[in-house]
């Protein structure tokens, strides 16, 4: 799993540059302060440069104070009354990871009684009950469905998945790769599609509801796993082709003059260089799985709903105080953000938009 | 020699398909899964357009052939009308409020006194990664009018009166628009940022000996030269904002009373709560219309398609 590796490298390497930022920022300071005492650098320069910069950074804690007031809000305890009307608070008032017990609820492996007929003998085996986490020892009693909606959101996207790579890699590899008839419209489409098409989706549901109903379809997570895979095909197809793109050639002919077939050329040249191409990939059509909302909930049943349409069943039950919302949604889109940047960062290298050449 | 081989001899020597087009056979797969869940329920769209189809009717298979009826009610319906103008006023502002927030945050991080821009931007982009109802229905609680409601928070902290934010209509307006804006900024504040980083240094020095201040040189070096990238911005994210369904749907399903449903959400309403299938394929298929018609327009007045011609 050399992707993993080189995933941890870049981790790593991310956490020594987060780490040495402080040091490095007082090595500045401390030459700054070096120039004022010599007379280099003039007070008010550097004034206005502190001043410039933090203004800059006001303007970035505003734009993010939303995500930190769903954090705040998601660590207070559940009173009726969150928050007393004396304003806005910088830090829960009452700081409790109580929400998020309410939230991921027990995990519990129930024992398991299996019998074995053994010639004649009859033989018990008892598993032992595993308890990871009981959250009725910290006083929650009643807890959320997100096991539920997490079950169901795994049985979507794996399904998706599967499916999409199955689609896209031949197809990123062909239109990467070899020259046949149709092939520049098939991309043309591909990248008209992924600019413009996004919003296709819900003006289609109707048609799409209506077959799927027709056909049995609905209430299908199936059905709903071959939807995504297809929506994913054209902006996928075609970030795996561009990175594709950037494979040398000469590899190839070098393997071609050594007498390799050409199956033999995409699995041990194609395939391994392309690694971090198809890693991206599978993040994507698993996060489209994983994340979208308006088809799931018209097509689902209540015991089908995934983690969106669960977080969208809670909006607006008051039963349900802010506190365990903020949790809930939390829980549901932060393992998503981390994976979505990281990803984004992770193919810089390979993509660029204006990929385009024939 | 079995029909088999002789077929493939055939197809083999047919001038359209020749055998050197056999990798056409790895993109059909794709190609097909994709056109079986978007070019067909496009077709059926169109044609439940022309039908009566009502849950009751249409899953016996006795809907009917009512030719441009659907059209005609819908194009001559107040509500048709009111949906359209909420959804080009919603464009507008919202399309002005994103180019303003995304110039003015692109300006802040790439100042040349600050310091930290790298890792301002990193920050900058999260809300990227958000899912879209996360974001939206965190944003609900925003402008909510319970006592968490963080909006109210400020208003109050400023001392001024609360305000129901979701049940009146122009403040409902003015919450999805700050909503989309911040949905949007981050894709604006990307593309500005390279496009600034792009500014010729040496056009700036120049208007700078010529005594040229901030303000000047922002509007006759640095605004010409991002012109362009920011146009093509503001044009897609503009279809962004035409198809917006799932902010009002969270928000308050368009209301209050119907007064602030966008296109999409219009049709989708009459389709799954008023159970008029044929009349909301209808508004759809307007909807899809309008919007390809003005991208089309904007591709051509803007030479957009240049990098995308020579696929």
């Amino acid at each position: 799993m050399s992707v993993i590796s080189d995933i941890a490298a870049e981790l790593a390497d991310d956490a020594r540059t987060a780490a040495m930022a402080p040091v490095e920022s007082v090595k500045d300071a401390k030459y700054t302060l070096e120039g004022i005492r010599e007379g280099r650098v003039s007070p008010a320069t550097v004034l206005k440069t502190a001043g410039i910069t933090l203004g800059a950074a006001v303007v970035v804690a505003l734009l993010l104070f939303p995500l930190y007031w769903v954090a705040v809000g998601a660590f207070s305890g559940t009173g009726a009354s969150l928050y007393s009307s004396s304003g806005i608070r910088l830090w829960p008032a009452d700081p409790t990871i109580e929400p998020f017990l309410w939230v991921i609820g027990d995990l519990i492996v129930p024992s398991y009684r299996i019998s074995l007929g053994l010639g004649g003998y009859e033989v018990f085996l008892q598993t032992p009950e595993l308890t990871f986490l009981d959250v009725s020892q910290y006083g929650v009693t009643e807890t959320s469905e997100f096991k539920r909606f997490f079950a169901n959101s795994l049985t979507v996207a794996i399904p998706t998945v599967i499916l999409a790579m199955c689609l896209i890699v031949p197809s990123a590899y062909a239109l990467s790769r070899r020259q046949f008839i149709g092939r520049s419209k098939v991309l043309y489409g591909y990248v008209l599609f992924t600019q413009i098409g996004g919003g296709l989706g819900v003006a289609l549901l109707i048609a799409l509801y209506a077959l799927f109903v027709q056909f049995g379809f609905n209430d299908s997570k199936l059905a709903l796993s071959a939807y995504y895979a297809a929506t994913a095909v054209p902006f996928n197809t075609w970030l795996l082709k561009t990175y594709m793109d950037g494979i040398p050639v000469s590899y190839e002919e070098a393997a071609m003059m050594d007498g390799a077939p050409s199956w033999k050329i995409v699995t041990e040249i194609i395939l391994p260089l392309s690694k971090a191409g198809l890693a991206t990939v599978f993040i994507f059509t698993f996060l489209t799985g994983w994340t979208e909302f308006v088809v799931a909930q018209t097509l689902l049943s209540t015991d089908n709903y995934t983690l969106p349409v669960g977080l969208y069943s809670l909006v607006g039950r008051y039963s349900i105080p802010w506190a365990r919302f903020s949790a809930f949604a939390l829980t549901f889109a932060a393992p998503i953000m981390l994976i979505y940047l990281f990803a984004q960062r992770y193919i810089e290298g390979g993509l660029s938009f204006g990929g385009m050449e024939g | 020699m079995s029909v088999v081989d002789s077929a493939v001899e055939r197809v083999a020597d047919s001038p359209v398909v020749s055998k050197d087009d056999l990798p056409l056979l790895l993109v059909l797969p794709g190609l097909f899964v994709f056109l079986a869940f978007m070019l067909f329920p496009v077709l059926y769209l169109v044609y439940l357009s022309f039908t009566n189809a009502e849950p009751a009717t249409l899953f016996q298979g006795k809907e009917q052939w009512v030719g441009l009826a659907n059209y005609v009610t819908v194009l001559s319906d107040g509500q048709f009308w009111n949906s359209m103008g909420v959804t080009w006023l919603f464009v507008a502002t919202s399309v002005a409020l994103k180019v303003l927030v995304g110039l003015g945050i692109g300006l802040v991080v790439t100042g040349e006194r600050v310091r930290g821009k790298r890792f301002m931007r990193a920050l900058i982009i999260i809300p990227l990664g958000l899912p879209g109802i996360f974001t939206i229905t965190i944003w609900r609680g925003i402008f909510s009018s319970a006592e968490f409601g963080l909006a109210n928070q400020f208003l109050r902290m400023a001392g001024l009166d609360s305000i129901a934010w979701l049940s009146e209509r122009w403040m409902a307006f003015l919450a999805y628009n700050v909503t989309e804006a911040w949905l949007a900024y981050p894709f604006m504040v990307i593309i500005t940022v390279s496009a600034l980083q792009d500014v010729s240094e040496e056009l700036h020095e120049a208007a700078m000996i010529d005594g040229a201040g901030f303000f000047a040189r922002f509007l006759h070096v640095t605004l010409p030269s991002i012109k362009r990238p920011v146009l093509f911005a503001s044009i897609l994210t503009a279809a962004a904002s035409f198809q917006q369904f799932l902010i009002p749907y969270v928000f308050n399903q368009g209301g209050p009373s119907r007064t602030n449903e966008l296109l999409i959400v219009y049709g989708y309403r009459e389709a799954f709560r008023f159970q008029k299938y044929g009349e909301g394929a209808a508004i759809m298929l307007v909807a899809v219309a309008v919007i390809g018609v003005f991208m089309m327009l904007n591709v051509k007045k803007g030479q957009l398609a240049d990098g995308v011609d020579d696929a």
